[in-house]
């Protein structure tokens, strides 16, 4: 059955390529991760030839962001947005692998402890002036400040002290080895920004960085637009002469707008997808990205304190079902850790309840006391359908063993303050479960220590596990990936043997592009990181 | 004079009615832009919650939120959006022409549409027109307005291929790209308008055409074309000229998506996002200026029956 979609995938592929001439791996990237070979593949990137300067892109942004500032929204549309504007002391090249960006080189001594960054010479920010380590002090600064009020505040908690050894070098002191320092790209919050910036302009809708484009003007709810900055430093990037981000939050007008010719690139749902496939001249990319869809359990009141009650709720659910209602099958299974990231998740074939077994979790219900099943509430927004779909797909499976689950939609903005409160009182409060996604982290363990560490401030309902706790605070120090890695994967399976949360999927990133635009590669962080490296035929 | 001066009075009332409910519906919605910035991910302490609440004057208690908002709206003071951190008056006056534009264009489409096929329909003998213009009626009152502009938009596109401009262009710029992108928007708030505006028009004339001066015109020798506009029509107006009126309050709601829908930055699209994102004096100033332009329209059409019909009188 697997096989089958694949070869479809395939099929489709091979038109693709005939129509519009490009070569297209994307939709059986995903899907290879259930073949037998179950490697995973880079993400798609649209084969081209020879980069060409020039032209104007005009793509549609689907949310507006809610601020530019880099280091004080916690949304990802204003990651979006700020990401061409703005960079950071490293970065990611197109398999995730962190790579230089404004510093050059870094090495870490004094046991883990001290992080020397060199800096890249004759960098120059948009309004000309060059970087130095003092606007690198005081960019990191600015988030750890307290005032500033930022919500990856505690990302730079073990950072002591940054030091400007030169005006080419920053050091950075920490309380206790950090690994997670030396990726600061993907931080949000780790933008760099010229000394004293905050306090001239008003950044939530300016901007200067050293990015690949610099910021013309943004319109809230209208529309974002930059300029090509020729002083670059990883010349001859940029390609184009500029791109204007129009905001078009309502798919069927992305659609539309792609049909007619309009916008040259769109990001779409799974649904969207099917209408986008069609059209000539559209290439309708996918792979796996860092967006698991998840149910938070609150694990402080009855039964959901039992983990047994817990697995036997997900044991009850087809995890396929779920990929096909929510996302309609755009999605591949996902332990803690969202599949395809770096070394660092579980292959998907080995993850456990793949398959609904609905004797096996009337039994494991039975033995922790609730044969005849129970009450439960489950809350979610229809500000993201899928989550619904998902929480809807459950609802039915547990129905089977007795479960009565109340679904309740919520607008966001009241989702997420329910969300807040019921981590703020340890679970005393809200409701039993909350559907969410995770996106991308920097690092693994910001997929784990925040969530299942009894110390973690995300910990709902404080879930403790003197076993986990350790192997995630060990996982923290260790610095050598492989060692780091078998960490994790242990962790990951005791959480889904305790089923602590209920992991489903991770979502293909699915980007409709016009064939004019080339040498464009999806990122599985699912920023829009290689526009740079675009240009328009 | 002396009805004007207690209009104005009832007008001012209604206001502060309208400013004190809106400041407290805001506030009652779960949520505020703390929880906005942290989503579901981000990670704020208690204090950092109460230094951005600080910030943004919502650890004050309510009545002083409310008195100094208040106090500065007097001075022409909007305050500032929470998101962008810029005046919400600089914002709402750029957005302001792009809905009233629509909003224009729409009562003018409606009028131009709704009246002449009311009067046709209640003059018609033609049973095939009556019934057409039935189900146009019955059609238009029953399809939501952002319905239609999916259908519209999705026609557009995939029949002809075409779609206009994406970016704004305003009509002094250059009115035929601006006509291009707002003949989309404009039909799907005028189409489902013009149903309600037909029917009370096509009622109304039917009532007047059975009274006694119709009979008098037509017995004089008027030709027939001068008793329907001259004598049947004006006298029709009043109850149209009303419907009008509400219709352009029914209009700044139809707009709120309208607007999102076409990706237009006006008034009700900053209305919608200030609300997802509890932008409290952006939500507040935008309810303020349309509750200010409801008013205005209201006071206009009562003003408008004193010419249309010279009888009426108010003092």
């Amino acid at each position: 059955m697997e096989r089958k979609r694949a070869e479809s995938h395939r099929g489709l592929s091979r038109r693709l390529f005939l129509a519009g001439g490009v070569a297209v791996s994307g939709g059986v990237a995903g899907l290879d991760l259930l073949g037998p070979a179950s490697g995973v593949k880079p993400a798609w990137a649209q084969a081209a030839g020879t980069p060409k300067r020039g032209g104007t892109l005009v793509a549609a942004a689907e949310i507006d962001p809610v601020s530019l500032d880099p280091h004080t929204s916690s949304n990802f549309s204003s990651v979006q947005a700020y990401d061409h504007i703005y960079e950071s002391l490293t970065g990611y090249d197109e398999k995730t692998n962190i790579v230089p960006a404004l510093a050059q080189s870094w090495d870490i001594s004094n046991g883990g402890k001290t992080y020397t960054f060199k800096l890249r010479p004759n960098v120059k920010f948009h309004n000309g002036q060059t970087m130095t380590a003092e606007d690198v002090k005081y960019s990191i600064e600015r988030p750890m400040d307290p005032k500033t009020a930022s919500p990856w505040r505690s990302w730079f908690d073990s950072i002591k002290e940054i030091k400007v050894v030169d005006p080419l070098t920053v050091q950075m002191n920490l309380d206790a080895p950090y690994p997670i320092l030396g990726s600061f790209a993907g931080m949000r919050a780790s933008g760099i920004i010229p000394k004293g910036l905050a306090e001239r302009e008003n950044l939530k809708i300016k901007g200067i960085g050293t990015g690949p484009f610099k910021l013309v003007e943004y319109v809230p709810q209208d529309r974002i637009v930059y300029t090509r900055n020729p002083d670059y430093w990883d010349s001859p990037l940029p390609y184009l002469d500029g791109m204007v981000f129009k905001v078009l939050t309502e798919e069927n007008a992305r659609l539309a707008a792609l049909r007619a010719g309009q916008i040259q690139y769109a990001l779409l749902s799974a649904q969207g997808a099917v209408q986008g496939e069609g059209t000539p001249g559209i290439t309708v990319a996918k792979s796996p990205s860092a967006w698991v869809v998840l149910h938070y359990i609150n694990v402080y009141p009855k039964p959901m304190s039992d983990a047994r009650v817990r697995r036997a709720l997900r044991m009850a659910t087809d995890t396929n079902e779920v990929i096909q209602k929510a996302v309609f099958g755009g999605a591949v299974p996902s332990g803690p850790v969202p599949t395809g990231y770096g070394e660092w998740y579980l292959d998907p074939q080995t993850l456990p309840y793949l398959k609904a077994d609905v004797e096996g979790a009337k039994k494991l219900l039975a033995e922790a006391g609730y044969a005849n099943g129970f009450k439960m509430e489950i809350k979610c927004s229809p500000q993201y359908p899928e989550f619904v779909a998902a929480t809807l797909v459950m609802q039915q499976a547990v129905k089977k063993i007795g479960v009565d689950m109340t679904v309740t939609q919520m607008e966001w903005g009241a989702f997420v303050a329910d969300n807040a409160k019921s981590n703020q009182n340890g679970g005393r409060e809200g409701a039993d479960a909350y559907t969410s996604a995770n996106t991308f982290r920097p690092d693994p363990d910001g997929y784990l220590y925040p969530y299942f560490h009894s110390k973690g401030n995300l910990n709902k309902g404080g879930y403790e596990n003197p076993k986990l706790d350790s192997l995630l605070t060990e996982a923290r120090s260790v610095a050598n990936p492989a060692e780091r890695r078998l960490l994790y994967q242990q962790a990951q399976r005791i959480i889904l043997e305790e089923s602590v949360n209920w992991f489903w999927y991770a979502k293909f990133n699915i980007e409709a592009v016009s064939s004019k635009l080339q040498g464009y590669s999806q990122s599985f962080t699912g920023r829009r990181l290689f526009l740079k490296k675009a240009w328009l035929a | 004079m002396r009805y004007l001066a207690r209009r104005a009075l009832w007008t001012v009332t209604a206001l502060l009615g309208v400013s004190v409910l809106i400041f407290l519906l805001v506030r009652l919605l779960p949520g505020n832009i703390v929880d906005i910035i942290a989503g579901t991910e981000g990670q704020l302490t208690a204090d950092q919650r109460v230094q951005v609440l600080r910030e943004f004057g919502l650890d004050k208690p309510l009545p002083a939120q409310y008195f100094l908002w208040l106090g500065n709206m007097f001075q022409g003071n909007f305050g500032w959006s929470f998101r962008s951190g810029q005046p919400v008056a600089v914002l709402l006056a750029s957005r302001l022409p792009i809905t009233v534009e629509l909003a224009v264009l729409a009562i003018l489409g409606v009028a131009v549409l709704g009246v002449p096929l009311g009067v046709a329909a209640s003059v018609s003998r033609s049973l095939r027109l009556r019934t057409l213009v039935q189900i146009v009626g019955v059609l238009g009152l029953s399809l939501p307005s952002f319905w239609i502009a999916i259908l519209l938009m999705i026609a557009a596109s995939y029949l002809l291929g075409w779609m206009p401009a994406l970016i704004y262009v305003s009509p002094l710029a250059d009115p035929w790209v601006n006509l291009q992108q707002m003949f989309l928007p404009v039909s799907s708030l005028a189409l489902g308008l013009s149903a309600v505006v037909m029917r009370m028009t096509r009622s109304s004339m039917l009532e007047v055409l059975g009274q006694d001066f119709i009979k008098v015109a037509r017995a004089k020798g008027l030709p027939a074309l001068a008793v329907l506009l001259r004598h049947a029509l004006r006298n029709a107006l009043i109850p149209i000229v009303t419907i009008l009126g509400l219709q352009t309050g029914f209009l700044l709601g139809g707009v709120v998506i309208t607007e999102q829908i076409f990706g237009l930055p006006g008034l009700g699209w900053t209305l919608l996002n200030g609300v997802y994102q509890r932008d409290y004096p952006v939500v507040q100033g935008t309810v303020m200026l349309f509750a200010i332009t409801f008013v205005l329209i209201n006071l206009l059409v009562d003003l408008l029956y004193t010419y249309l019909d010279p009888r009426i009188r108010y003092d």
